[in-house]
């Protein structure tokens, strides 16, 4: 039975994405309500088996019993029972958030759909976590590619409608990159199945290096447009600033990981460590990596409008998943996956608060936020617990992230990337401490404020103080998490 | 030369292939008409296709419809043409998203050029 969790979770996700049109009374309240349910129970059995992995090992699990060689094949390791419980979690906080917050953003006859569109969306990215197939991954990455335009558009707004086109566009053309890379890999290696395609390519790829080299470039471009790697972030921008807050949450602190874990997944999976490394792939992506760090936080500084400034310091993290990985060590990659779960709380964290702020006052710009933090002091503090993780000061998760990354760094031999870390992070300071100190000491514009908690609905007060512990509580024992992620790093480079 | 000739001759498919693949992705970059790029998305979505379906093709190969009686017979390998039936659908899904979308841009701002559309915003942005 335990052993058949991982699938029945996902089917449960869609079927209820399926039962949800089909409602007739209080659909927007029933959607919301069952979604909220669902997601629990998935939570809940998603660690059973985290724990069911931890004391019995990995297993790979064929569909209709197919051998692997015809049918597609999930593997349930450290990694993927990990990831998705994670995933799952951040989706029920984030949701628990939307309950209250989605009735102010979109139409209320198009609420229902909304949570149908999330549930899908939830359903592929489980799904590009478990497969093991090549193949199925591009199936899951077009289904998430299309459910993630969709949250966007959802808000009937013409600025939304384009922000979607263009990330529908740039998608598609990432989404194409990686199929052609795949059947370039197939010609090479005749398997769809990961396990089998490196069996067979780390035999034969000395005769067909080049093959295996455009391949990879294709489809390394093909998931870099999807991950928003500098310079090809150009769509995240207006996608994720225009979308409703809770898809704003969603897409930058899970959608845009998702691709990182294929990422993982086609290095060391399909393709194997030593092969990357002789084919020289690591060092370019080091340098897009290092742009982005720089030139992400360049862009952010500028901005006027909060989300946008958030989506802008996005491009900033990604490029830190991107060097540790880039580094091809055991730290280095530790280090990446790490700051791929504490930049998923950040960010979930500021997006929520920025949401609550836009809710509460209807305010968007930077410039406008003066004495926030004394009309609103929960959200200012959760904003705060988080901007503080991004700049990386101690206590907080995205301290640890940058400590892990630094000393993977060092190991690695390349001190100069130190400085890359060093350099971001101040910029970082430069565009979030502003923030926080014009929301707590400066005056606030109107004389009659006075202290006091701001009076949000519950669910969103809820999760803003969840997220807001789990950002302090991840700092504090970073090994909760890390612990996972050695066992995660150990099974991609062996 | 005679060679080299035949060789071309012979793997015409790829070369068409990664033409198309080319002329699809030069008309979304350079057009700024949306419907424009959509054909284009869709021409490079033909081209991946032809080339997912080539490598499966085996020279005087039958269709893979096996007959235990004749065991010296080669087949195709049906992997690659079944994978791009899924794709294709994937395909029309996206297209069919799309131009919904552009629809909803067209009622929103009487046009479909990107251009006209960034202009019109970025006159609102400045008043």
């Amino acid at each position: 039975m335990i052993k058949h969790i991982p699938v029945l979770v996902q089917v449960s996700l869609l079927a209820l994405a399926v039962l949800l049109p089909l409602l007739k009374k209080n659909k927007a309240a029933k959607s919301k309500l069952l979604t909220i349910l669902l997601l629990a129970v998935s939570v809940a059995f998603l660690l059973i088996s985290l724990i069911d992995v931890q004391q019995n090992g990995a297993f790979v699990y064929n569909f209709g019993n197919y051998e692997s060689f015809i049918g597609i094949q999930y593997s349930i390791n450290a990694f993927s029972t990990f990831m998705s419980f994670f995933v799952i979690t951040l989706a029920l906080i984030i949701m628990i958030f939307s309950t209250k917050d989605i009735d102010h953003e979109i139409a209320q006859s198009s609420i229902s759909q909304y949570y149908t569109l999330v549930l899908i969306l939830l359903f592929s990215m489980v799904g590009m976590i478990y497969t093991n197939d090549l193949f199925n991954m591009y199936v899951f990455m077009e289904i998430l590619s299309l459910t993630s335009c969709a949250i966007i558009s959802i808000k009937s707004k013409k600025e939304n409608y384009l922000a979607a086109l263009r990330y529908l566009v740039l998608n598609t053309i990432g989404s194409l990159s990686v199929l052609f890379g795949i059947a370039l890999l197939y010609m090479v290696s005749g398997h769809l199945n990961m396990t089998m395609m490196n069996q067979s390519i780390s035999m034969i790829w000395q005769l067909y290096p080049t093959n295996i080299l455009i391949a990879s470039g294709f489809m390394l471009t093909g998931f870099a447009i999807k991950a928003a790697v500098f310079p090809l972030h150009i769509w995240l921008p207006d996608a994720h600033s225009n979308a409703p807050t809770p898809s704003s949450a969603l897409l930058s602190s899970l959608v845009v990981k998702i691709y990182v874990f294929a990422v993982y997944k086609l290095l060391f999976d399909v393709l194997g460590r030593n092969i990357i490394i002789s084919l020289g792939i690591p060092t370019v992506i080091t340098v897009f990596a290092a742009a982005g760090m720089l030139f992400g936080s360049i862009f952010a500084i500028g901005q006027k409008d909060i989300k946008r400034m958030l989506a802008y310091s996005s491009v900033a993290q990604i490029g830190y998943i991107f060097l540790g990985l880039s580094l091809m060590t055991e730290a280095g990659l530790a280090a990446g996956l790490f700051h791929v779960v504490s930049h998923g709380l950040m960010k979930t964290a500021l997006f929520l608060s920025a949401g609550s702020i836009i809710y509460y006052r209807n305010k968007r710009d930077i410039r406008d936020l003066d004495g926030i933090g004394i009309e609103m002091p929960v959200t200012m503090v959760v904003f705060a617990i988080a901007a503080l993780g991004m700049i990386g000061i101690p206590g907080t998760n995205g301290f640890m992230s940058k400590l892990y990354l630094s000393f993977a760094v060092l190991g690695a031999g390349q001190p100069l990337l130190l400085g890359v870390i060093l350099l971001s992070s101040y910029l970082n300071a430069v565009y979030y401490l502003p923030i926080i100190i014009s929301a707590f000491l400066k005056e606030p514009k109107s004389k009659n404020v006075t202290m006091q908690v701001e009076v949000l609905p519950f669910p969103m007060l809820f999760s803003l103080i969840t997220i807001g512990f789990l950002c302090l509580l991840t700092g504090f024992y970073p090994t909760l998490v890390m612990n996972f992620i050695t066992q995660a790093v150990n099974l991609f480079l062996s | 030369m005679n060679d080299f000739l035949i060789d071309l001759a012979n793997h015409i498919n790829y070369i068409a292939a990664i033409a198309l693949f080319v002329i699809g992705l030069y008309t979304v970059l350079t057009h700024s008409n949306l419907l424009k790029k959509v054909i284009g998305i869709n021409i490079m979505e033909t081209a991946v296709f032809l080339f997912f379906v080539s490598i499966g093709f085996v020279n005087n190969g039958n269709s893979p419809i096996i007959d235990l009686g004749d065991l010296g017979k080669i087949y195709i390998n049906p992997v690659p043409s079944s994978l791009i039936l899924t794709g294709i659908v994937v395909a029309v899904s996206i297209t069919a998203y799309s131009l919904s979308l552009i629809i909803r841009l067209y009622q929103a701002y009487g046009t479909m050029d990107l251009d006209e559309i960034l202009a019109m915003r970025s006159e609102v942005n400045h008043d």
